[in-house]
């Protein structure tokens, strides 16, 4: 399971009528922080939204910036020093790999196996070379944890 | 004796020196019974190729072809001098005849100089062939003569009467005995002549008899007219020398002595007449005995070499009846072959007793031939069993071992004989295909038969004719049309029946009316239409005369049908398992294309392409994505298309390949 976290460079204009709107939204959040004790995970649950890896294999770019967490079950590990290169398979895409850039240190002590399934704290990148030339669309991972 | 085996064959003199004359008789023969082979080129021809054989080897092929084609056999003409080609003597002379000599080491038979094998001349040919096509002499009438002539023989072992006696009881018998056995045809008259024979010799005896004793009643009268001469003589000596008594008394005296004188003088003239004819009469009867015995001698001779035994047998048991002189020394002409033949036993004269010996000997050699014939042939060794016969029917061809020999042993014989001379034939006309077959068919009725000679000859040939036909069609190539046609040549020479040959014929011919062809092939192969020539295979087969576009058909040729052979395995592939079918067998394709660029022109590989890509299409569209999203820099996007279609096919080398490659550049960059 895969969502859409929050969107970091979200494009919101200035208009008065959402400043209007803000405010409420701002009462409302005090409120609702007041009475559930001002937890972050369940307010990214809330704003992601699915992640499809047909979508993904067709425009990466299009998901550059968005933040997702992303269960799955690792089905192959490209290394490279200490870094890694994950192959996840998500549950519903059984003919689909998703890539996963797992630099070292990110996995904590969660020890990535093959055959386990773990949740993963995604961003979509873009990278450079050597060469300086841009490497689009990759999910680079930030967190891990065992599901 | 030096050699009993080196009979004489007189019967095939007359034979032979025609047969000597035959242009058949001339050939290179590779013994195919298995010995080494010979030459029997006739004449001098044969010691001088076997004398040579050494020098021959190490000569070339064109020499060899040239000795055996080119150069005209020697044949041998009248003779006038007594020395043969290679100045040895020839060979002597009995009796006005000479003596052909069998020896069996070689198979051959030397006759006036030359040497003739004995299985491929025409005249030993022709007499074992009848020989096999007769029936066996199993008649009452045959046994009733073999009887009849082992009676003789036993008749003549005898013992003969005094020495002063002339004929005998015995003789009769002996004499009766062979005018009855000369009626039977199969003696060819044998005993006939040896009755007559006997009868000439006891003629003459009665005739020295004859003078004999006129010898003696000559002897009895010069004894007479000695005595009364020496009286004579001494009465006049005994006269008074003074004349006594009267006138007439003493004339009387006189006269009477005068008479006496005249009386021994015409006493002494009449004997010395007789005494002359007397010794006149006794070199008459040693000419007459020396003539009978020489003649004699000589039909045992003349028997001896037309092979009759039995004859010899009887005639020298019979000498010692008609001349009991105790001397049966041989007369022969000192080194004569006849002698020579003889000359062995210790270096004492050859005698009439040692040619019974002789015939006896061979009768018994001749007797276990055909004891080896038989047994062979139950062990199915044909060719053993050939050798054997011809040499018994050679050596003794009118003994009754021979004679009697059962028709279903000469049937099996004359059927291995007709393919030893077919090879023989086929050997003389260099079709080295048809002895071949001939050589199989010998080899399923004598499989003892030992054929690796005559096969090594025939593939050698056979490699040689070859070999000159490569070198012309390599001349033909580069435009030297006189080298090829002079190769061409050298090919027929060695081998006539070349198949090769006529091939090589067509294919000039086809190249002469073919250029139009040679100019399509070489524009389908300039517009790369390889399935085109390929289909029409048949019709540019010709090209391949020309050394540079032979390499293009072949290369063509095989293209195709690998394609073709290629996409028949991966349809059969793609039906078995259509999942994974259709993506190994696109993969396929793909590498075969990047291997070979010919591959992407044939039409048939194009169809089984996008039949391919159609049964694959999504692991296709995943590839194609993933190369499209890398030209892009999209990296995310194209390793999750590689992993797409490595999930659809886990074998594909070129998702593995992607997925390394892209994994690569991600792990190396920054974010």
């Amino acid at each position: 399971m895969a969502r859409r976290k929050n969107n970091k460079k979200g494009g919101a204009k200035s208009q008065t009528p959402l400043y209007v709107g803000g405010g409420v939204l701002a009462a409302a959040l005090v409120g609702f922080i007041a009475f559930s004790g001002g937890s972050s995970k369940s307010h990214a649950d809330k704003a992601a939204e699915s992640f499809r890896v047909a979508d993904y294999r067709m425009n990466a770019s299009r998901f550059t910036n968005n933040h997702y967490r992303i269960t799955g079950r690792v089905e192959n590990i490209e290394t490279l020093g200490n870094d890694r290169l994950v192959a996840v398979s998500i549950p519903g895409s059984d003919r689909e790999r998703l890539p996963l850039l797992v630099r070292s240190g990110v996995a904590g002590n969660v020890n990535l196996t093959r055959g386990d399934s773990f949740v993963f704290d995604v961003d979509c990148c873009t990278g450079r070379d050597e060469d300086m030339k841009e490497i689009k669309g990759v999910l680079v991972v930030r967190n891990v944890e065992t599901k | 004796m030096k050699n009993i085996y080196s009979i004489l064959l007189l019967p095939l003199i007359g034979s032979l020196a025609t047969a000597q004359m035959e242009p058949g008789n001339y050939a290179v023969i590779p013994d195919i019974s298995g010995t080494q082979p010979k030459a029997d080129n006739g004449n001098s021809r044969a010691k001088s190729s076997s004398k040579s054989s050494s020098k021959k080897s190490a000569r070339n092929v064109d020499e060899d072809d040239e000795d055996d084609y080119d150069d005209p056999p020697a044949r041998s003409g009248s003779r006038t001098t007594n020395y043969d080609d290679d100045g040895e003597p020839e060979n002597p002379r009995l009796l006005g005849m000479e003596l052909p000599l069998l020896d069996p080491s070689s198979d051959t038979m030397t006759y006036n100089g030359a040497k003739f094998d004995v299985g491929n001349n025409a005249a030993v040919r022709a007499m074992f062939e009848t020989y096999l096509s007769q029936s066996p002499e199993d008649s009452a009438e045959a046994k009733k003569y073999r009887k009849r002539m082992a009676d003789i023989e036993k008749l003549t072992q005898n013992n003969a009467r005094k020495q002063n006696e002339v004929g005998s009881d015995t003789l009769a018998k002996i004499g009766r005995g062979l005018y009855e056995a000369g009626d039977y045809p199969g003696d060819g008259g044998q005993a006939n002549t040896l009755a007559q024979g006997i009868a000439t010799a006891l003629a003459v005896q009665y005739a020295n008899r004859t003078r004999d004793r006129q010898n003696q009643q000559l002897d009895h009268e010069i004894e007479k007219l000695v005595r009364d001469t020496n009286i004579k003589q001494t009465r006049n000596e005994n006269r008074p020398s003074k004349e006594v008594g009267s006138g007439r008394n003493r004339q009387r005296q006189q006269d009477q002595g005068k008479s006496n004188q005249f009386l021994i003088a015409q006493q002494t003239a009449n004997i010395a007449t007789m005494q002359g004819t007397k010794t006149k009469n006794e070199a008459a009867n040693t000419a007459a005995m020396e003539l009978a015995k020489v003649a004699f001698q000589s039909m045992i001779l003349s028997q001896l070499a037309d092979r009759r035994f039995d004859h010899v047998v009887i005639a020298s048991n019979a000498y010692r009846h008609i001349f009991r002189d105790g001397s049966s020394k041989l007369d022969l002409k000192k080194d004569s072959q006849a002698s020579q033949l003889f000359e062995g036993i210790g270096g004492m004269p050859p005698t009439v007793a040692a040619l019974s010996s002789f015939a006896a000997g061979t009768r018994q050699k001749v007797d276990k031939h055909m004891q080896s014939v038989g047994n062979l042939l139950a062990q199915n060794k044909l060719g053993e069993a050939t050798q054997h016969l011809i040499e018994a029917v050679i050596l003794g061809e009118y003994m009754e071992s021979v004679v009697t020999f059962p028709t279903e042993g000469r049937r099996r014989v004359a059927e291995y004989w007709t393919l030893r001379k077919r090879s023989l034939s086929a050997l003389n006309s260099r079709d080295y295909g048809t002895l071949e077959e001939v050589a199989d068919k010998m080899k399923e009725l004598d499989s003892d038969f030992d054929d690796s000679m005559l096969r090594s000859y025939i593939s050698g040939r056979k490699r040689q004719s070859d070999m000159c036909l490569r070198n012309a069609k390599k001349a033909f190539m580069a435009g030297d049309e006189e080298a090829a046609n002079e190769y061409a040549k050298q090919a027929a020479i060695i081998w006539p029946r070349n198949p090769n040959l006529d091939k090589m014929e067509e294919e000039v011919v086809k190249l002469d009316n073919n250029d139009p062809v040679m100019a399509e092939f070489k524009t389908l192969m300039g517009r790369k239409e390889y399935r085109h020539i390929f289909n029409e295979q048949d019709k540019f087969e010709v090209v391949a005369l020309d050394k540079d576009l032979k390499q293009q058909y072949k290369d063509c040729i095989t293209l195709i049908s690998t394609i073709d052979g290629m996409l028949k395995q991966l349809d059969i592939a793609a039906e078995t398992d259509r999942k994974m079918g259709p993506c190994m067998a696109y993969e396929m394709l793909v590498d075969q294309r990047e291997k070979d660029a010919r591959y992407g022109e044939d039409s048939a590989f194009k169809d089984a392409m996008t039949r391919f890509s159609l049964g694959a299409h999504d692991f296709v569209q995943a590839l194609e994505d993933g190369k499209e999203q890398e030209s892009r820099g999209e990296y995310g996007s194209a390793l999750a298309n590689y992993y797409r279609a490595q999930c659809l096919y886990p074998k594909s080398r070129m998702a593995k390949e992607g997925i390394d490659r892209v994994s690569q550049i991600i792990l190396k960059s920054k974010f």
